[in-house]
């Protein structure tokens, strides 16, 4: 269980000052796919990033099983908005690379996770060599690699192709409906939140409060975006973020 | 394509020997022919001072690279010492090193060391500046890759700020080498004759100009082959670079979908 409570961030100091995240409470179940989404800068990045642990928060308390968050935590992946790979290292280098820092998983390797994201063939290669799609995939073998309860992803199909954007939302259904972690979605796309998560937390302008919480009890199909459900959650998304 | 750049050199050398031959009367400047001869000729004494001179210079390079990068790169990664040690490096910076020559002698002697230090001084605040400029250049998406990944500050610095800036400061190095020749004949035609191309090429200059321009054409070969080593290095440290599609093209593509991201 991933739980918030009254979670308030600021950066900077005095005059500079910057309310990113005000008083957002929120209790995310183990294994639920959930979406925040909002308008662009609304700190909703900064709210991931505080469960993530990388960004520190001024008020209130984030738990994971009842763990106060303090730092990055090893069963929370996260995927970043470029997929985050580092230029100089192969494919299976950037996949393995969790597994390489953590030195929890002495021997095992994300080949596997590799190969069924379609990868086999081009492990060897470095990022530059890939499309966008497959930097995408090399990204999720990294975050999958561990194996982790909860997977944090910040707009990870932003600047995608449609066709490849849904491709990839499939291939992370799937992977969700196999691994059963639990999904924490930045994202703002609406058609990418209805599609992926079970509830869709809507935030407003900076600083971000919750605005309202859809749900999205008819999710989980492939063929989900021909529903009449998902264009009724895509309507009711559209009246909040434009409340 | 190489061949004709040093086709064309050689033309244009020859062409100024000839001219000057013509306006002055007297050839003070040796053609190619006459300078290549005179390396075959001058071969062993010659290749003595080569060999002095690349020694000091490969030295000088290793001191300031193994200063100087470390330095930079922690003073550019880590804030609090960047504002600690940055306005001393500025101050320090733009002052012509030459004219610390004369301190070094005082503090190193006439001896090995201090023509070493007047290099490596030199260089150090070069590769310094270039490794701080780098460490600050790097993008933080890959610092917080490895920080979510649970990295440790070491294996920041040994995943992503060193993979990061040694092209950088790798590229720098090579331009380096020019500052390094330069102040390595400065070493060696300051003080008290203890062999190398510069005080070779100094000595023979008064009396004789062809011995002097093999002197030259030595030093060019020194800095060519460090230059290339350099680069080198740089292919088979910096595999990545060097791999995929044009570097253009791919900017061009990272910028297009900056622009789709803003409309979206």
């Amino acid at each position: 269980m991933i739980s918030l409570r009254h979670v308030t961030v600021e950066y900077g100091t005095g005059s500079t000052m910057v309310r990113a995240v005000d008083d957002v409470s929120l209790d995310i179940p183990p294994g639920e796919s959930l979406a925040l989404i909002g308008p662009s800068g609304c700190g909703k990045t900064t709210l991931l990033f505080s469960i993530a642990g990388l960004t520190p928060i001024t008020a209130g308390e984030i738990l994971v099983h009842d763990v106060p968050v303090k730092g990055p935590r090893r069963e929370m992946a996260l995927i970043l908005q470029n997929a985050g790979l580092l230029p100089w290292k192969t494919v299976a280098q950037n996949a393995n690379l969790s597994l390489l820092l953590s030195k929890q998983y002495p021997g095992r390797t994300a080949d596997a996770v590799l190969d069924d994201l379609g990868l086999g063939t081009v492990k060897r290669r470095y990022p530059s060599e890939l499309s966008e799609g497959m930097k995408r995939r090399v990204g999720i073998a990294r975050a999958l690699s561990t194996s982790p309860s909860a997977m944090l992803m910040d707009e990870p199909l932003a600047s995608l192709d449609t066709l490849t954007r849904e491709r990839i939302q499939d291939q992370f259904l799937e992977l969700w409906q196999q691994h059963g972690f639990t999904l924490l979605l930045v994202t703002h796309d609406m058609e990418e939140a209805a599609f992926l998560a079970q509830r869709i937390v809507v935030l407003s302008e900076r600083p971000a409060r919750i605005v309202q919480i859809v749900e999205n009890p008819h999710m989980g199909r492939q063929d989900y975006r021909s529903d009449d459900a998902f264009r009724g959650v895509l309507s009711e998304l559209r009246g909040a973020l434009m409340s | 394509m190489y061949a004709l750049s040093v086709g064309l050199l050689v033309a244009l050398w020859t062409l100024a020997s000839v001219l000057i031959e013509v306006v002055r009367g007297r050839a003070y400047l040796p053609n190619p022919i006459v300078a290549l001869s005179e390396v075959v000729r001058l071969g062993p004494m010659l290749f003595r001072h080569f060999w002095i001179s690349a020694w000091r210079l490969v030295l000088a390079i290793l001191i300031a690279f193994f200063a100087g990068y470390p330095l930079g790169l922690l003073i550019g990664h880590e804030r609090k010492l960047d504002q600690l040690i940055s306005p001393m490096i500025y101050l320090v910076y733009p002052i012509p090193q030459v004219a610390f020559v004369l301190l070094l002698f005082i503090v190193f002697g006439i001896g090995e060391p201090v023509k070493v230090a007047i290099v490596a001084i030199a260089l150090f605040f070069q590769l310094l500046v270039s490794a701080r400029g780098a460490a600050k250049l790097i993008e933080q998406e890959h610092v917080t890759s490895v920080l979510s990944a649970g990295g440790s500050r070491w294996q920041i610095y040994r995943h992503v700020v060193l993979p990061a800036t040694l092209p950088p400061i790798l590229t720098s190095l090579r331009v380096s080498v020019g500052l390094g020749m330069a102040f390595l004949y400065i070493a060696e035609t300051s003080g008290p004759a203890r062999g190398g191309l510069g005080v070779y090429v100094k000595e023979t200059m008064v009396y004789s100009p062809p011995p002097a321009f093999a002197g030259i054409l030595a030093m060019a070969v020194l800095g060519s082959c460090l230059y290339l080593i350099i680069e080198i290095i740089e292919r088979l440290a910096c595999r990545w670079k060097y791999v995929g599609r044009n570097a253009l093209l791919v900017a061009a593509e990272r910028a297009l979908q900056r622009w789709r991201s803003n409309r979206s």
